[in-house]
């Protein structure tokens, strides 16, 4: 079974906020609610710049699932956590624990006033039954239902986003390294998923060369 | 592998019912295949993935399925209304409402990708803060009006003034967001009424450019393509940063980088763009033709000019290498702050990765001087011989979505379309494209005189209103003025502006968000002067997502439009906007003499787009808009998986709709595309490449100013000419006599032999001509060499001449400005005058900043359509300034407060600081998108009521100054003096 | 052609043996580091990891951080990012010593009752009432008791809820329970706020430290012989102080920020993993401490209760208690009676 991931190539992204327009447009997300946001490290810094785009990566163990109060997250088959509006409270809790940033809340939680959380679904939906009006109002589009992926990975306008399985997305951007020689580090897989992207994949002289620079921050 | 199935592995526990019906209903949901997959992760380009898609059918059911399922779904392709890039997008329809936007990955443009602009269009299909319905000013608020009261007024008043001060006495303000059938049928419009004073964009844009590049070798277009600079080796950027204004080209360039494409970008400011650079240079805002002959120093010092290259195809050469060899290393530093080792560095990098290209925007373009950096950019490349070469050329990246086709076909001031100009001659031939008496037409104007003599500018219509009537090249002032789809804030001098709208007769908007007119009309300036007669209206135009029509990318390829819905409340399109004031004016039948009426909004006649297309087929011979017939067009857009991404060439296949055979043609028949249509040329995806048949998009330079000069050949060389061309040397241009001579006028068929006689290849409406020089492998153009120096202009070799406002008074003594001007386009312009004055008032004392202004990737021009989107507007909610951190902190300035930054025009913008070392300490940066704040006013007050856009701010253009290009007019607002402080409250 | 090469040898960050990697690598910027080892971008992605704020147009606050600042709190082995770390306080320690703690408390109670059984009063009652709390002093104290009670069993229930009664209501049954029980506490939080400073403002003078406190608590409160006290013991006197106002504070200070009301306060994500931390020990501990208040207040001790309810009591249970205070009360020096409606209920007693 696929295990769904997002990669974002800094070496490619130029700060365009296509993916997070596509994604406002396509579920309709309220404004204030940002699914996917885009941050720029060393901003104008002369050879230091890197523009990252960033959203809910789905973690492994994902710490918002542990704190839910009400658990209302789930992992599909694919890896995707996704969570059930009914019985959020909107305590804020993920929020706190997401290491990303990823939930978002409608209000700005005065007296714990928030709403319900709301979140990138990787374009997957919620509980509802796939494509209904009940699961498009509370969660957006379910792309992956209709066979699609991610719709800000597949605007992105430099394809530096990938969204899709994960070991069909590390090949994309393994093949991208070897031709460029550079910018090898998946942003966000080590904290995400606890390790380096893809370790099994056998992969041209790449991956064996030096799996271990494949992890972001390595020194 | 399966990606669709929905997974249940959560602690939640669904029903047993439940999850046996979602169960079926994921076995019954499409997967999706490897390719596919691959495909939408966006690995089509050039690695190898086979170009097969979902059928647009496939895809309807896709969204079927995802609707209520009861709906009727259609999908409509069209193209994003906001750059040139011309990225394409499925607009997914139900009932009427435009539902969703999915991305054409099978487009060779875009590949599915958009910036952020693209992806928010949808939001078009709202347009929750358009103008709704029509709406006149009264007493300083606007009323809502019937379209009826709205046209019949403002056609009284137009016809008043007409009557009372002439026809020259209204300004036309047109739009490069219009189609090519729209543009073209404006001039028509204005030429119908009796005046050239028309403008739009393009004249703040690209004029310099267009004017520059058409001068030096024939076509002022980008000579190459987004995709074509896959294949360049080298990448210079001077003045674009593409990035923010042409996002998706970078997917071209990024994915060329990685196959080994050395990329050099060349920027007062660190951009984005620059920050995917292997070699950024930081320089002096407005010194790139010191930065650019510093760059041909070094190729010519050290022999990596293309010695044959020069001698076959370039005229003047030897003038600019002196000229080039006075700008030394420290002359250069001097002038661009740029040291030689970075210049020498770029240097090599262009000449020892062959085929390099060179990209440039309105860095360049918006100078004083901007003819002379375009030329100068141009002279590089062709000492490097990179003109004429896939991956080289110069992409010149346009700007609005249309402003190629509007500047090729629309309402240009000192031209007809296809670029006729305004003698005797265009004018008949249009008059017969269009069907009515050259007489009728002559009668319309003020005199034979002023039909043939170019109009005013959009840049400078302000001074047409204001200036002193014994001063102005024409009977009367500027009186009137239609604002048929272009911004004011985009214009610069922002404070005269307002007093020339105050002093108006007559002023009209045609825009679906006419409201940054409308504001600033309506808004009371303390002590001014206002006309009590003054008549201001607002007409809602549709979008181009309420219409059908053809569009020209940058890279000169057509893309046919569906239209995706009905015009929104009560707006109209705009050629029934025109056709339905023609027909107030008195000459509605001429406007549409040869054009096909068909019933739009409410049942009420149009002009139908297609045959407004044709129209521009009969006629535009010169840059070949003539083979892109609205059927050919269509094809090219449903079958857009055939073309390839990195030549834009179909690789086999027919239409499966018209069985049309697209082979060899080039993805939008990218003009020049001679002949009709049924001829077939493949159009040109290569300006001037002598490496492909003419019949296959090949070329040459343009014989267009003559044989030779002052006694040296202009014609090309012998050996120089295109693969097959049958003339293996230079040739002019051809015509009827030229065709006789060669005994190749028995080629021409009885009825093209009638059409021929007396004409040339651009007037000859049979296109026999054409047709002829090309089977013999020529092109109908000639085939001459380029001039590196054009006699014709003010510096016929680029020289550079500082700004009028800078901070360098030591090198305005050394690079002085032109004299001033009495009577240019009408009026009269001043250089030198300004220039002393400044210095003398030690102005750059006052005003020690450099401002310099540009875009934002999330807003467009004006940004009035942009700042009303509101998932565009949540990510830039107020203007700033970007200053560096040194600046700042002299200043006290922290990041993130208020400051004021003034200028010499009294102006004080009240904008945000963004503390960045994006800029250096010298430079500071304001984007010109933003409008609806007055000196630190928000005006909210006077828009028309539901038509604010939800963000707004201060404009950059109420605080620029005076300065205007001495070929073309336009206005300089890359390169101005300002001083920042701290706001006190 | 340079940018052929790397086909062959992709990755350069591999090619320096990691020897070379002394400190001063460590303090390269990415430009040097790119300018020596093309392609490495490892200073970016420390700069990430250290949870700065970088550009992002967004307005919103922490928009342009991408990971979280590392976090240790105490006694956690290694620094992760703060919301794994705060996650894995909260849901570990805090929830785990904070549930034992309660059970063992409820436990110690029992056992004392069931050893100890119901303090009873020694002496009959005399039938003579003194008004120990008037009914505004009253008031206040079921107000903050009931609020008290209110947040602690709503508060616990998002704690524990998920492991103790959600198996046994459902998801959705526990879901709607939690949503009310958050709302109640965000509400009902600042009125135990407001009581508890009135309460505090009432009563602070009768709980300064005073002659007999220390004696008390020797004794153990009465465990071990009489313990003299005043009108309250030095047991009260530590539920005032340390449970009500100290606690009390602690736990409406840290609530106030949870519920994102304090003025020009920046509420970042870290402020809130702090605030919960604090507020989560500080709950836990005045509600540990509560349960034994409320012990004694009911059916610990024979005749406290009716104070709170009546607010009167017997001279026999003062003299037995507070001593001290009766025989203040004695002298004369604090009146028997202190209010208007006291002395209705107290005079016909007197007639007796
Ligand atoms: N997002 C967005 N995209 C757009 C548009 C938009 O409004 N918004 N508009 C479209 C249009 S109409 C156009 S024309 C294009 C414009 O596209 P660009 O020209 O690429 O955009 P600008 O930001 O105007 O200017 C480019 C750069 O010129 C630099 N510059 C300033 N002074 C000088 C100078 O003296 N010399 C040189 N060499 N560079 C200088 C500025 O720092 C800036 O980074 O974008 C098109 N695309
Ligand atoms: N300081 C400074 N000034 C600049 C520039 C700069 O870099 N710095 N750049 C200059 C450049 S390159 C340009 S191109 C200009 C751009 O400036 P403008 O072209 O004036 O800006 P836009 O807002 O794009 O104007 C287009 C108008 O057309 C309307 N419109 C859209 N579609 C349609 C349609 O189908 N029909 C009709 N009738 N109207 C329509 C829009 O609502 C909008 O009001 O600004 C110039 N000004
Ligand atoms: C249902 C539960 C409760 C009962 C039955 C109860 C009972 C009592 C009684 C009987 C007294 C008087 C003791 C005396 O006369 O000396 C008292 C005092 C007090 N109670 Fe409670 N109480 C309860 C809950 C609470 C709660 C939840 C709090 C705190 C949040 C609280 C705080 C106090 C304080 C501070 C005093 C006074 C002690 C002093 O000032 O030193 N009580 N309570
Ligand atoms: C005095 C007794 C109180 C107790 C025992 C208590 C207990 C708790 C508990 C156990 C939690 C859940 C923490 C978690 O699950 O990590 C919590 C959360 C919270 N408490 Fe309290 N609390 C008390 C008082 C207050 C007060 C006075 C306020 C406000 C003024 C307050 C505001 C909050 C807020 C805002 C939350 C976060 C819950 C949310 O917004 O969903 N609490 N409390
Ligand atoms: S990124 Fe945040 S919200 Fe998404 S799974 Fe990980 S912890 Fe949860
Ligand atoms: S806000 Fe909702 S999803 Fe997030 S932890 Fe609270 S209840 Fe769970
Ligand atoms: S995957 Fe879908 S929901 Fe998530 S950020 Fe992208 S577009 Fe939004
Ligand atoms: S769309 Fe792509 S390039 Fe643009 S900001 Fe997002 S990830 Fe970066
Ligand atoms: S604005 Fe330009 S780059 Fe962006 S989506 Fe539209 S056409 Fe493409
Ligand atoms: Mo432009």
């Amino acid at each position: 079974m696929a295990r769904m991931k997002f990669i974002c190539d800094t070496e490619r992204c130029i700060e365009c906020n296509s993916c997070a327009t596509a994604c406002k447009n396509e579920h309709e997300v309220p404004w204030g609610v940002n699914r996917r946001r885009v941050v720029t490290v060393n901003d104008g810094v002369i050879g230091q710049e890197k523009t990252i785009s960033v959203a809910c990566m789905h973690c492994s163990d994902a710490p918002c699932m542990a704190v839910c109060p009400v658990d209302c997250f789930y992992r599909t088959d694919e890896g995707v956590v996704l969570h059930n509006k009914d019985t959020c409270i909107g305590c804020g809790y993920c929020s706190y624990a997401c290491p990303f940033g990823a939930p978002q809340f409608p209000s700005n939680g005065t007296f714990g006033l928030r709403g319900k959380m709301d979140k990138c679904t990787f374009c997957a939906g919620g509980p509802e039954e796939n494509g209904s009006k009940a699961e498009f109002e509370k969660y957006g589009r379910n792309r992956l239902a209709e066979g699609k992926l991610p719709l800000c990975a597949e605007m992105c306008s430099t394809k530096a986003l990938l969204g899709g399985d994960g070991d069909a997305i590390a090949d994309i951007f393994r093949s991208r390294v070897m031709r460029r020689g550079k910018g090898s580090e998946v942003w966000g897989w080590g904290t995400a998923y606890g390790k380096s992207p893809n370790p099994n994949a056998t992969a041209p002289a790449a991956a064996t060369a030096a799996p271990a620079s494949f992890t972001e921050g390595k020194k | 592998m399966q990606l669709t199935r929905k997974g249940h592995s959560g602690q939640r526990t669904p029903s047993r019912f439940s999850s046996s019906l979602s169960d079926t209903l994921s076995r019954a949901l499409p997967t999706m295949d490897r390719r596919t997959f691959l495909k939408r992760s966006g690995i089509g380009v050039g690695a190898g993935i086979a170009a097969s898609q979902l059928s647009l059918i496939k895809r309807a059911n896709a969204s079927a399925a995802a609707g209520d399922g009861k709906g009727k779904i259609e999908v409509k392709r069209t193209v994003c209304t906001h750059c040139s890039v011309g990225c394409a997008v499925d607009a997914v329809v139900e009932n009427g409402v435009w539902v969703r936007q999915e991305p054409v990955f099978d487009s060779p443009i875009n590949l599915g990708a958009h910036c952020a602009k693209g992806a928010a269009l949808r939001e078009h299909g709202h347009g929750e803060y358009r103008l709704k319905y029509p709406m006149k000013l009264v007493n300083g608020k606007y009323q809502r009006i019937s379209w009826d009261v709205a046209l019949k007024e403002v056609s009284e008043k137009l016809l008043a003034l007409r009557k009372e001060s002439g026809p020259d006495s209204v300004f036309f303000v047109g739009s490069s967001k219009h189609n090519n059938e729209q543009s073209q049928m404006l001039r028509k419009f204005v030429s119908f009424f009796g005046t050239n004073n028309c403008d739009h964009q393009a004249r703040i844009c690209h004029s310099t450019t267009v004017a520059g590049v058409a001068n030096t070798w024939g076509y002022g277009a980008m000579t190459n393509s987004y995709n074509d600079m896959q294949n360049a080796k080298a990448a210079l950027y001077i003045g674009s940063n593409a990035a923010e204004a042409h996002p998706v080209s970078m997917l071209h360039m990024l994915h060329a980088k990685e196959n080994g494409t050395k990329m050099i970008v060349c920027d007062p400011r660190f951009t984005r763009t620059a920050a995917k650079a292997d070699q950024y240079i930081r320089f002096r805002s407005g010194s790139d033709v010191a930065l650019l002959f510093g760059i041909a120093y070094h190729i010519f010092k050290n022999g990596w000019e293309d010695k044959k290259y020069i001698n076959d195809r370039v005229y003047g050469m030897d003038k600019v290498r002196e000229e080039v060899m006075k700008w030394t290393p420290e002359k250069v530093e001097e002038v661009s702050g740029v040291p030689e080792a970075e210049v020498f560095k770029a240097a090599e990098t262009m000449a020892k990765n062959r085929p390099s290209t060179i990209v440039w925007c309105m860095g360049q373009t918006q100078h004083t001087i901007g003819n002379a950096m375009v030329r100068a950019s141009c002279i590089v490349q062709l000492i490097l011989g990179n003109v004429g070469v896939s991956g080289g050329g110069t992409n010149i990246f346009r700007g609005h979505d249309n402003v190629q086709g509007a500047t090729d076909v629309g309402p240009n001031p000192d031209s007809l379309p296809g670029y006729y100009g305004l003698a005797t001659g265009a004018w008949k031939h249009w008059s017969t494209v269009w069907g009515v008496d050259y007489e009728w037409v002559k009668k319309q104007f003020a005199s034979q005189a002023m039909m043939e003599k170019s109009g005013t500018t959009v840049s400078r219509w302000v001074d047409a209103v204001l200036e002193k009537n014994e001063y102005i090249d024409q009977d009367s002032n500027v009186k009137g003025v239609v604002f048929w789809g272009h911004a004011p804030n985009s214009q610069t001098r922002g404070l005269d502006m307002k007093k020339a709208l105050d002093k108006l007769d007559l002023l009209v908007v045609i825009d679906p968000y006419p409201s940054a007119t409308a504001a600033m009309a309506a808004m009371q300036v303390d002590g001014q002067e206002l006309n009590p007669n003054r008549a201001v209206y607002l007409l809602p135009a549709a979008t181009q997502f309420e219409t059908s029509g053809s569009v020209t990318a940058s890279n000169r390829s057509l893309q046919w439009r569906e239209k995706v819905i009905e015009p929104l409340f009560e707006s109209r399109t705009d050629h029934m906007i025109m056709y339905q004031l023609a027909e107030k004016l008195g000459f509605g039948k001429e406007l549409v003499a040869k054009i096909k009426l068909v019933p739009g909004k409410g049942g009420m006649m149009e002009p139908e787009p297609e045959s407004m297309l044709e129209e521009i087929n009969r006629g535009t011979w010169t840059i070949g808009y003539t083979g892109q017939s609205p059927a050919r067009l269509k094809a090219h857009m449903r079958n857009m998986h055939m073309f390839d991404v990195k030549t834009l060439k179909c690789k086999g296949g027919k239409d499966p709709v018209t069985g049309y055979d697209m082979t060899g043609d080039y993805f939008g028949l990218p003009w020049p595309c001679y002949g009709t249509a049924a001829i077939k040329h493949p159009g040109s995806p290569n300006l001037y490449d002598t490496s492909k048949h003419v019949m296959d998009g090949g070329g040459n330079f343009r014989a267009n100013f003559g044989v030779e000069k002052d006694g040296v050949n202009l014609l090309a060389e012998d050996g120089s000419h295109s693969l097959g061309a049958e003339i293996t040397t230079g040739y002019p241009e051809f015509d009827h006599i030229l065709l006789k001579k060669l005994g190749w006028w028995d080629d021409l068929t009885e009825a093209e032999k009638k059409a021929a006689e007396g004409k040339n290849w651009k007037t000859d409406l049979s296109g026999g001509i054409q047709r002829v020089a090309m089977k013999h492998g020529c092109h109908p153009f000639g085939n001459a060499k380029a001039r590196a120096v054009v006699w014709n202009f003010p510096d016929p070799v680029p020289l550079h001449r500082e700004p009028l406002y800078g901070t360098r008074p030591d090198l305005v003594a050394k690079y002085p400005t032109h004299d001033d001007k009495k009577a240019f386009w009408r009026l009269p312009t001043l250089y030198k005058s300004v220039q002393q004055k400044n210095v003398e008032n030690k102005l750059y004392e006052k005003f020690p900043i450099i401002l310099t202004s540009g875009r934002l990737v999330e807003y467009e021009g004006g940004g009035e359509e942009t700042r009303s989107n509101p998932w565009l507007a949540e990510l830039q909610q107020e203007n700033f300034v970007e200053i560096n951190p040194k600046a700042a902190s002299d200043r006290g300035i922290r990041n993130g407060e208020y400051v004021i930054v003034s200028t010499p025009t009294g102006a004080r913008l009240k904008v945000r600081a963004l503390v960045t070392p994006r800029v250096g300490p010298d430079t500071a940066f304001i984007p010109f998108h933003f409008s609806g704040w007055w000196q630190g006013k928000d005006m909210k007050d006077a828009y028309p009521e539901g038509a604010m856009p939800v963000v707004r701010g201060e404009a950059v253009n109420t605080a620029t100054t005076y300065g205007y290009d001495s070929v073309t007019m336009m206005q300089e607002t890359k390169t101005t003096i300002c001083n920042i402080e701290r706001f006190a409250a | 052609q340079e940018a052929a090469k790397p086909a062959a040898q992709p990755i350069p960050a591999a090619a320096p043996a990691p020897a070379v990697e002394s400190v001063d690598i460590m303090k390269q910027n990415q430009a040097e580091r790119s300018r020596d080892q093309p392609g490495n971008n490892a200073p970016v992605w420390r700069a990430v990891k250290e949870g700065q704020q970088h550009y992002s147009s967004l307005p919103a606050p922490e928009a342009g951080v991408l990971i979280q600042a590392k976090e240790q709190f105490p006694g956690q082995a290694r620094a992760t990012s703060a919301g794994e770390a705060w996650r894995q306080y909260r849901n570990g320690p805090l929830t785990s010593y904070g549930g034992w703690l309660l059970i063992l408390a409820v436990l110690g109670i029992a056992a004392v009752y069931l050893l100890r059984g119901q303090i009873k009063l020694n002496a009959p009652r005399t039938g003579r009432l003194i008004e120990r709390f008037t009914s505004l002093e009253r008031v206040t104290h079921w107000t903050m008791a009931l609020s008290f009670l209110a947040l602690a069993l709503t508060g616990l229930t998002m704690l524990f809820g998920k492991h103790v009664l959600m198996p046994l209501f459902g998801h959705t049954l526990f879901g709607w329970l939690a949503y009310a029980c958050k709302n109640v506490h965000n509400f009902v939080g600042p009125l135990f706020t407001a009581s508890v400073i009135v309460f505090f403002v009432m009563f602070v003078r009768d709980n300064l430290p005073g002659k007999g406190d220390l004696d008390w608590l020797k004794k153990l409160g009465g465990a071990r012989g009489h313990a003299s006290a005043g009108r309250f013991n030095a047991g009260e006197k530590i539920w005032f102080w340390g449970g009500v106002t100290v606690l009390g504070l602690i736990v409406s200070g840290s609530g106030f920020v949870l519920d994102k009301i304090v003025p020009n306060l920046e509420y970042t994500r870290a402020l809130m993993q702090y605030a919960n931390v604090i507020h989560l020990v500080a709950a836990v501990l005045v509600f540990a401490m509560s349960l034994a208040h409320i012990y004694i207040g009911t059916i610990g001790m024979e005749g406290a209760y009716d104070a709170m309810r009546t607010g009167y009591v017997d001279d026999a249970w003062a003299k037995e208690h507070h001593d001290l205070w009766y025989e203040q009360i004695e002298k004369g020096e604090i009146p028997r009676v202190r209010t208007a409606e006291g002395a209705k209920v107290i005079q016909p007693a007197k007639a007796v």
